[in-house]
């Protein structure tokens, strides 16, 4: 079979070079600043500041994803830098989280389900299509299934 | 991968996303109560649906402003997009630390619990449905990018169990950020689990449904807001970690040794039923 027919990991793998990256990243920040204005009390200034630092440690994340020989997807390397940076015993952790703070997390996902939306390939359309209603339901309860499975065990030991 | 002028020059791409980001955000968290709890409406699942109402591929009309030069363009912005996003989440679990520590048993066992698809879709599947070997595909994990790795690995993509996993990959793409909402809000104002239990069972999917499960947890109880993130954040890294092995060593077997014992005795029990 030909490697062409498994899906790009969309949120998982990173095709563009550092420096496409970075552009887009710049065009993405600039979007989600525009929906943190609208969606927060936070000044435009204030979310600036907020989205440049989440800016350079997404940049520092792809940085490290290349030069690091372990096989990590990008958005590991960004979370584990976002959390070693604001550790209560990293100096300077809380004037970061100050800056941040301004910034709304729920916002920052908007973005990224439009472009979700815009990039729905034909090709998944006529799956979605072909599988019918008995995979719907089937996806339904796998997600139920894994979700609610999930919530339990973590309930048992908490 | 185009080059970089090309990129520049979606700007209809990007002015689109820029506008639907706007009219989602002004709209806002929409809670829709119904018997047992409520649903939320996020902005996020707002721009779900703008962006596929100016999708080419979904609606015909569409293509006068976006082409398939724009749909192909998009979909590496889906991960770039998702990437401020996760370093918010990482600012949310670094000063959390203490917290996750002290969940840490109960974080990594739960996902164990990722199993539970198998015992709630794959009966459902197999003797309800009378599906064949599609449904060790569809039902042996949430099937996100590296489940249809295993299988592509396994199987071969073009095989039944190949269909099974692209089947519910879809479906999850189109509807999982809303499956995930609406079972995360319901949960959350139906009691039967504590909170931080349901946080944690955010972290199984993909990005986005992680973002549409914890906000509609954090939006259903805002005083836990910070908890819920961190430990859902945390849940998220971990199945980065382990999801993969817990997929191919335990998930993968169990459901086809589940298929031995449920699909033999389907076949002969559908002849003589229809």
């Amino acid at each position: 079979m030909s490697n062409a027919d498994i899906p790009v990991d969309h949120e998982a793998e990173t095709r563009p070079d550092l420096f496409q990256h970075a552009l887009l990243l710049i065009a993405v920040c600039v979007i989600a600043l525009a929906g943190n204005t609208v969606a927060t009390d936070a000044t435009v200034m204030q979310g600036l500041v907020g989205l440049i630092i989440l800016y350079l440690i997404a940049m520092a994340g792809l940085v490290l994803t290349r030069l690091v020989p372990i096989n990590l997807p990008s958005v590991a390397w960004i979370s584990l830098i976002g959390i070693v940076v604001t550790l209560p015993w990293t100096p300077g952790s809380g004037w970061l989280l100050e800056r941040v703070a301004h910034v709304n997390f729920l916002t920052l996902a908007t973005p990224c389900l439009a472009y979700a939306g815009i990039a729905i390939a034909r090709r998944e359309i006529e799956i979605a299509r072909a599988s019918g209603w008995k995979i719907f339901i089937v996806a339904v309860l796998v997600m139920t299934g894994t979700y609610v499975g999930s919530a339990f065990v973590a309930e048992l030991f908490l | 991968m185009e080059n970089t002028k090309d990129i520049l020059l979606d700007w209809r791409l990007h002015a689109s996303v820029l506008v639907i980001t706007i009219i989602a955000e002004a709209i806002g968290v929409i809670a829709v109560p119904i018997g047992i709890g409520s649903i939320l409406l996020l902005p996020l699942l707002y721009a779900f649906v703008m962006g596929l109402a100016i999708n080419p591929n979904v609606m015909r009309k569409a293509g006068a402003w976006l082409g398939q030069r724009e749909v192909k363009a998009a979909s590496p912005l889906i991960v770039i997009a998702i990437m401020p996003f996760i370093a918010k989440f990482g600012t949310i679990i670094g000063p959390s630390m203490e917290q996750i520590i002290a969940a840490g048993p109960a974080l990594i066992l739960q996902e164990l619990g990722n199993l539970g698809t198998i015992v709630l879709a794959f009966p459902v599947a197999v003797l309800l449905l009378g599906m064949g070997r599609e449904a060790i595909g569809a039902c042996f994990s949430v099937a996100r990018e590296p489940n249809i790795a295993i299988i592509a690995d396994k199987y071969g993509l073009k095989s039944p169990e190949g269909a099974g996993v692209m089947g519910v990959y879809v479906i999850g793409t189109l509807f999982g950020t809303f499956i995930f909402a609406i079972l995360a809000s319901l949960l959350a104002t139906a009691g039967i689990f504590s909170i931080e239990a349901l946080a944690m069972a955010c972290g199984i999917g993909s990005g986005s449904m992680m973002a549409a499960c914890s906000g509609a947890l954090a939006h259903a109880v805002p005083e836990m807001e910070g908890q819920i993130l961190a430990l859902a954040g945390a849940s998220n890294v971990l199945t980065y970690a382990t999801g993969l092995y817990l997929c191919i060593f335990v998930a993968l077997p169990v459901t086809e040794k589940l298929y031995d014992l449920l699909g033999r005795k389907q076949p002969a029990a559908a002849n003589t039923g229809e």
